[in-house]
């Protein structure tokens, strides 16, 4: 895992850089920093009305690195508020393969801005072909959709942001 | 109804070659003789071949060897497993009927088998092959108090099963291609299919489909398959009764089931490397990022693929495409 320094260190550096976003992965630890573009910044600053992230953590590059005792580190700026706005996580149950359908040619189980209840099956996660029907366990709206189509996950690894309701 | 007509399955078995009155049938079951008639006629035509003698009453001569609740029930010397059965003669796939019976609150060791699945289920739906009356279509409805990290063991558990009653009961050497799928010389003859419903610490069921090409012959088979597939009829030349395969793959699960809830997956892992398929040969691995040549060294404690990769480092895999027949 870093350390607070070494994830400051790449703040500034990512800062300084012309690249808008970057994801450090090692140990089961991901790190992602993006950065706000200034046409992203105007047009949150038009829509006043736009509620504020829930969760302070996602910070600006410029903010003190909050939560870094946390696994995994998320040090995600964000550039849409509304991607922000969950305040809930539906992780994975154990380490195995990734699915979002229930075969190639059927659609997802759900995309984002999908309503969810508690019973909603939202992936399949295979391992030694045990598939694992995971359930959304809260009501609400998925808001961001974390890993692709046949990744490996981790156990507790988050998969979907959702917006309880 | 159907527990009246076990029981007088049961009287009937009991008395074995004796004749068995009418009369005294009708006092255990405390019903009529036309009805006891009658249920006669349903168990004939369940196959049941029975003798009525004027004086001195009923007797069975042969039990079916086809598939119904009764036929499997019978002679079926387990403690928990297949205690309820449920049989189809045509369904979409008993891993359907599972879950949906799983929801509906069915018991530990609920089993559904069918003579014909109209759109089996395999591997990310890929359907496996499932003609009337020739193949094996069973679906097992567990609800273990382990964590659900554990589940996946269940999977080689199952094929254990399936390769030692393939062994000892047809006189084979299947082999197991990680982590479930049964070979014969090569081709696939049992796949397996577990499908989990948990939550983060606790599972609430798990169904485990087997299908298994029993009496299918070589033109039964389609030909895109025909390469990679094969059945016991093929390989050993002769016909095998479905019935008593069920009751043999249910017995020997439920021994070893129970002896992995007591004792753990040590003994699993041991016999599962015994039917290991090319341990210690070189195996191509796909995942979403990755292809890469390595060597398969066994599987871990937990069940996970244990391999070593051509710089010499070892690493284990949960879920991955093999490729195990690339030269």
């Amino acid at each position: 895992m870093l350390k607070v320094e070494e994830i400051r260190e790449l703040i500034n550096l990512v800062d300084q850089s012309s690249i808008s976003e970057f994801t450090y992965e090692a140990e089961g630890t991901t790190i992602t920093i993006k950065k706000e573009s200034d046409k992203q910044a105007i047009v949150s600053g038009l829509v006043s009305n736009v509620p504020a992230p829930v969760k302070q953590e996602s910070v600006r590059v410029e903010a003190p690195v909050q939560e870094i005792n946390e696994e995994p580190v998320n040090v995600a700026a964000t550039d849409n508020t509304a991607k922000a706005n969950y305040d809930y996580e539906i992780v994975s149950p154990m380490v195995g393969t990734f699915y979002a359908k229930a075969s190639p040619e059927s659609e997802k189980f759900v995309s984002q801005g999908s309503s969810v209840d508690n019973d909603t099956v939202v992936c399949i996660v295979e391992a030694m072909k045990l598939f694992n029907e995971i359930e959304a366990e809260v009501k609400g709206e998925i808001v961001e959709i974390l890993v692709e189509d046949g990744e490996l996950v981790e156990y507790g690894q988050p998969l979907f942001r959702v917006k309880s309701k | 109804m159907e527990s009246t007509r076990n029981k007088l399955i049961q009287l009937l078995a009991d008395s074995s070659e004796k004749y068995i009155s009418g009369q005294l049938l009708s006092d255990e079951l405390q019903i009529s003789r036309s009805a006891i008639w009658k249920h006669m006629k349903e168990l004939e035509k369940d196959g049941y071949q029975i003798e009525g003698k004027s004086n001195k009453g009923y007797r069975i001569i042969s039990y079916p060897d086809k598939l119904s609740e009764n036929t499997i029930r019978w002679g079926l010397e387990t403690n928990w497993i297949g205690k309820s059965i449920i049989h189809k003669e045509s369904t979409t796939s008993t891993q359907h009927i599972a879950h949906d019976e799983a929801r509906n609150g069915a018991a530990h060791g609920t089993i559904i088998i069918a003579d014909e699945q109209t759109n089996g289920k395999g591997r990310m739906n890929r359907s496996w092959f499932s003609t009337k009356g020739k193949g094996m279509w069973l679906s097992i409805i567990l609800r273990p108090k382990i964590s659900p990290l554990q589940a996946p063991q269940l999977t080689l558990l199952t094929a254990t099963v399936l390769a030692d009653v393939l062994h000892s009961y047809c006189n084979v050497q299947p082999l197991i291609k990680w982590p479930n799928d049964i070979l014969l010389h090569d081709k696939k003859i049992v796949g397996i299919l577990t499908e989990m419903q948990a939550e983060q610490d606790i599972i609430n069921y798990i169904v485990i489909g087997i299908g298994l090409n029993v009496n299918q012959s070589k033109d039964d088979l389609p030909e895109e398959i025909s390469h990679r597939a094969t059945s016991l009829l093929i390989e050993t030349e002769k016909e095998h009764s479905i019935k008593a395969l069920i009751q043999e793959i249910l017995t020997t699960f439920e021994k070893s089931y129970d002896q992995y809830i007591k004792n753990g997956f040590p003994e699993i892992k041991q016999k599962w490397e015994s039917y290991g398929f090319k341990i210690g040969e070189e195996i191509t691995i796909k995942t979403l990022k990755d292809h890469f040549r390595a060597i398969f060294l066994g599987i871990e404690e937990d069940g996970a693929l244990r391999i070593k990769r051509m710089d010499g480092s070892i690493e284990k895999l949960y879920s991955a495409e093999i490729d195990w027949f690339e030269k």
